[in-house]
C-alpha cells in the first residue's frame, strides 16, 4: 500500500516535472521572441540612421553616423582608450554609489532609533535635498582636486542623500503591529531593529539602488566633464567640442553599456536578499 | 486539648489556602485613558477580574469598549493609568516577555520562512536555532505544517499562517497566551477547526487563555469563564462561569446549555434581537 502511494508521489513527481519542464521551454521561447524584436528595433534604428546619413538627410557633421560610431569604436577598443576610460568612470560611480549608499542607508535607518533627533534634522534633510546636488559639483573639485576622489566624492553627494532619505522613510513605516509582537515577546529595541525595521526596509533600499546607479554615474561623468584626464566623461567632452559626433557616440554607448550591466546586478543582488518576494512575484495575476 | 485546637487551626488554615488559590493574573482598579484633539476619552474604568491558572477566560463587550487596549495593558505594550496587575500574586512591572500574543493578523515575518517564523520568540530569548530546530519541527509536524517549514508565508493559507502563528506562541511557553480575535478573518470551517487545535493544545500544555472576542458563540463554547463588559469607559459588568462538559467547540455548541449562555450574554450586552423598538 505504502509502495502504491509512493509510485503515485513519484509519477506524480515525474508528471510535475514534465510540466514545469514544458513552461519553462514555453517561457524561453516567450524570452527568445523578445530578445529577436528587441534586436530588430535595434538594428532597424541603426539601419535607417546609416541611410539617412548616406542619402543627405541626416547631417553626418552634426549626428555622426553608424558607420562612422563604428569605426571609432573599434580604434577606441585596438589602442585601448575606451578600456581605459569605461575603468576609470566605472570604478569612480560604483564606489561613489557603495559610499554613498551605505552611508546614507546607515544614517537613515539609524535615525529611527531616536524619533526626536529625527524630527531635528529632517528639515534639514529637505533643505540639502531639495539643492540640486550637481550644483556643488565646482566646490567638490576645489575641494578634492581633478583626480578621481573629486568624482567619487561627487557621486556620493548624489546617492547618499537619496539612500538616507529613502531608508528613513521605509523605517518610519515598518510595520508597527510587528515591532509590538516583539516588544510583547520581550523583544530589545535592538532585536526589533534589526529583525524587524532592517528587513521590512530592504525592498525600498534595493528599489533606491538602483537610481542610485544612474546617480553614481551621473556624479561621476559631470565631474570628469568639469575637470578630468580619464573617463567616459572626458572623452565625450574632449569629442563634442572637436565636433567629433561619432566618438561622443561611442562614450556615450559605453555609458549606457556600464549601466545596463549595474542595473541588472542590482537586480541579481535583489534575487538573493529576497527570496521571499519572488514567491510573491510568482503569485501575482497577469492581468 | 490546646494541642489539638492548634492542629485544627493549621488544617483549617491550610484547607483554606487550598481552596482560596491565588489568580494566575488580576487586574485591580485598572484606569486608562487616551487624549484625543484635545480632551481626554476614558477608555476603562477601574476594571478588576482574576484569571486562574490554566484557566480559560474571554473579554466580550460592545464594540469599542476597549477590548484591544486591556489586551495592550496585560501585554505590556500600554501602561495604565492607574490600577496594579499582579502576577502570581506579586505586582507585575512589566509583563512583556511573559505572555504570548496572537491577533487576528497573522503577524508573520514575511521574510522569514514557517520555521525561522516559529522559533522568533525563543530566539528573542537567546535561544539558538540549532537547539529549538527538533522542537519545533516537531510542533510543525504536529499541526500539519510538515513540507511547509522552509516555505515563506506568502505561500500560505489563511488557516496555515493562523496555525503557524499558534506554534509560535505555544513554542514559546508563555505564562498567559493572550489571543485578540484570532480566528474572525477566517471561514468557519477553518475557524471551527482552529478553535479544536486550539483548544486540543491549551489543554496539553496546561495553558492559561485570555481570549479577547466580539464572537459570543466562540466565547462560550472555547471558555470556561466570560467577562463582560460595559460600554467605554469600560468595566466589569459581570462574569459567568460557563459549565460545558463537552471538550471540543463543535460539541461544545450542541451542548444543552448552550443556548441558554449564549441568550444570558446577548442579554447582557443588551444586543437587540428585533428590528426597531
Amino acid at each position: 500500500m505504502e509502495e502504491a502511494m509512493g509510485n503515485t508521489a513519484l509519477c506524480s513527481a515525474k508528471r510535475n516535472g514534465a510540466r514545469s519542464r514544458s513552461k519553462l521551454r514555453l517561457a524561453i521561447k516567450g524570452s527568445m521572441i523578445t530578445a529577436m524584436v528587441q534586436l530588430g528595433i535595434v538594428g532597424g534604428v541603426l539601419a535607417v540612421w546609416q541611410w539617412g546619413v548616406q542619402a543627405g538627410i541626416i547631417s553626418n557633421f552634426l549626428v555622426g553616423s553608424p558607420a562612422g560610431i563604428f569605426v571609432k569604436m573599434w580604434q577606441a577598443m585596438l589602442d585601448g582608450s575606451l578600456w581605459m576610460d569605461t575603468q576609470t568612470t566605472l570604478v569612480e560611480a560604483i564606489v561613489g554609489f557603495l559610499i554613498g549608499s551605505l552611508v546614507g542607508s546607515v544614517v537613515g535607518l539609524s535615525l529611527w532609533y531616536s524619533p526626536i533627533f529625527a524630527r531635528i534634522v529632517e528639515p534639514f534633510i529637505v533643505a540639502i535635498n531639495s539643492v540640486p546636488k550637481i550644483a556643488f559639483a565646482p566646490m567638490v573639485i576645489l575641494w578634492f582636486g581633478t583626480g578621481m576622489i573629486s568624482k567619487i566624492m561627487l557621486a556620493v553627494s548624489l546617492t547618499a542623500i537619496v539612500a538616507l532619505i529613502a531608508a528613513y522613510e521605509a523605517a518610519k513605516n515598518a510595520d508597527h503591529d510587528l515591532q509590538a509582537l516583539l516588544l510583547a515577546l520581550g523583544g530589545t529595541k535592538h532585536q526589533i531593529f534589526f529583525k524587524v525595521v532592517v528587513p521590512s526596509t530592504l525592498p525600498a533600499m534595493i528599489s533606491t539602488f538602483r537610481i542610485n546607479i544612474g546617480f553614481g554615474l551621473v556624479g561621476a561623468v559631470v565631474g570628469e566633464f568639469i575637470s578630468s584626464s580619464h573617463g567616459l566623461g572626458h572623452m565625450i567632452f574632449n569629442a563634442s567640442s572637436l565636433y567629433d559626433l561619432n566618438s561622443v557616440w561611442v562614450g556615450l554607448f559605453a555609458l549606457m553599456f556600464v549601466g545596463f550591466v549595474l542595473y541588472y546586478v542590482v537586480d541579481s543582488i535583489e534575487r538573493y536578499l529576497l527570496p521571499w518576494r519572488q514567491v510573491e512575484a510568482n503569485q501575482r495575476l497577469r492581468v | 486539648m490546646g494541642v489539638f485546637l492548634f492542629y485544627l487551626g493549621i488544617y483549617a488554615w491550610k484547607f483554606k489556602s487550598m481552596t482560596m488559590q491565588t489568580p494566575k493574573l488580576s487586574l485591580r482598579n485598572v484606569s486608562k485613558s487616551f487624549q484625543s484633539k484635545g480632551h481626554e476619552i476614558n477608555v476603562l474604568d477601574k476594571l478588576s477580574f482574576d484569571v486562574y491558572d490554566q484557566d480559560f477566560v474571554s473579554i466580550i463587550g460592545p464594540s469599542g469598549c476597549g477590548k484591544t487596549t486591556i489586551f495592550n495593558i496585560i501585554a505590556g505594550l500600554l501602561k495604565p493609568d492607574e490600577g496594579e496587575i499582579y502576577m502570581d500574586g506579586e505586582v507585575a512591572t512589566g509583563l512583556r516577555g511573559k505572555v504570548g500574543y496572537m491577533l487576528q493578523k497573522d503577524l508573520l515575518l514575511p521574510w522569514r520562512t514557517v520555521l525561522q517564523n516559529v522559533v522568533l520568540g525563543l530566539e528573542l530569548r537567546g535561544t539558538p536555532l540549532k537547539e529549538c530546530k527538533d522542537v519545533a519541527m516537531e510542533y510543525i509536524y504536529t499541526y500539519g505544517l510538515a513540507g511547509f517549514e522552509h516555505a515563506y508565508p506568502k505561500a500560505l493559507s489563511g488557516g496555515m499562517k493562523q496555525r503557524v502563528a499558534l506554534i509560535r506562541t505555544l513554542i514559546y511557553d508563555p505564562q498567559v497566551i493572550l489571543l485578540d480575535e484570532p480566528f474572525s478573518a477566517l471561514d468557519y470551517q477553518t475557524r471551527l477547526y482552529l478553535e479544536g487545535v486550539l483548544v486540543e493544545a491549551v489543554e496539553t500544555f496546561n495553558k492559561t487563555v485570555i481570549l479577547v472576542t466580539h464572537d459570543i458563540d466562540e466565547a462560550v463554547a472555547l471558555s470556561k469563564r466570560v467577562v463582560v463588559l460595559g460600554a467605554r469607559p469600560a468595566s466589569v459588568k459581570s462574569v459567568h462561569e460557563i459549565n460545558i462538559g463537552q471538550r471540543t467547540p463543535i460539541e461544545a455548541r450542541s451542548d444543552p446549555n448552550f443556548s441558554g449562555y449564549f441568550h444570558a450574554l446577548c442579554a447582557e450586552l443588551e444586543i437587540q434581537t428585533k428590528v426597531g423598538s
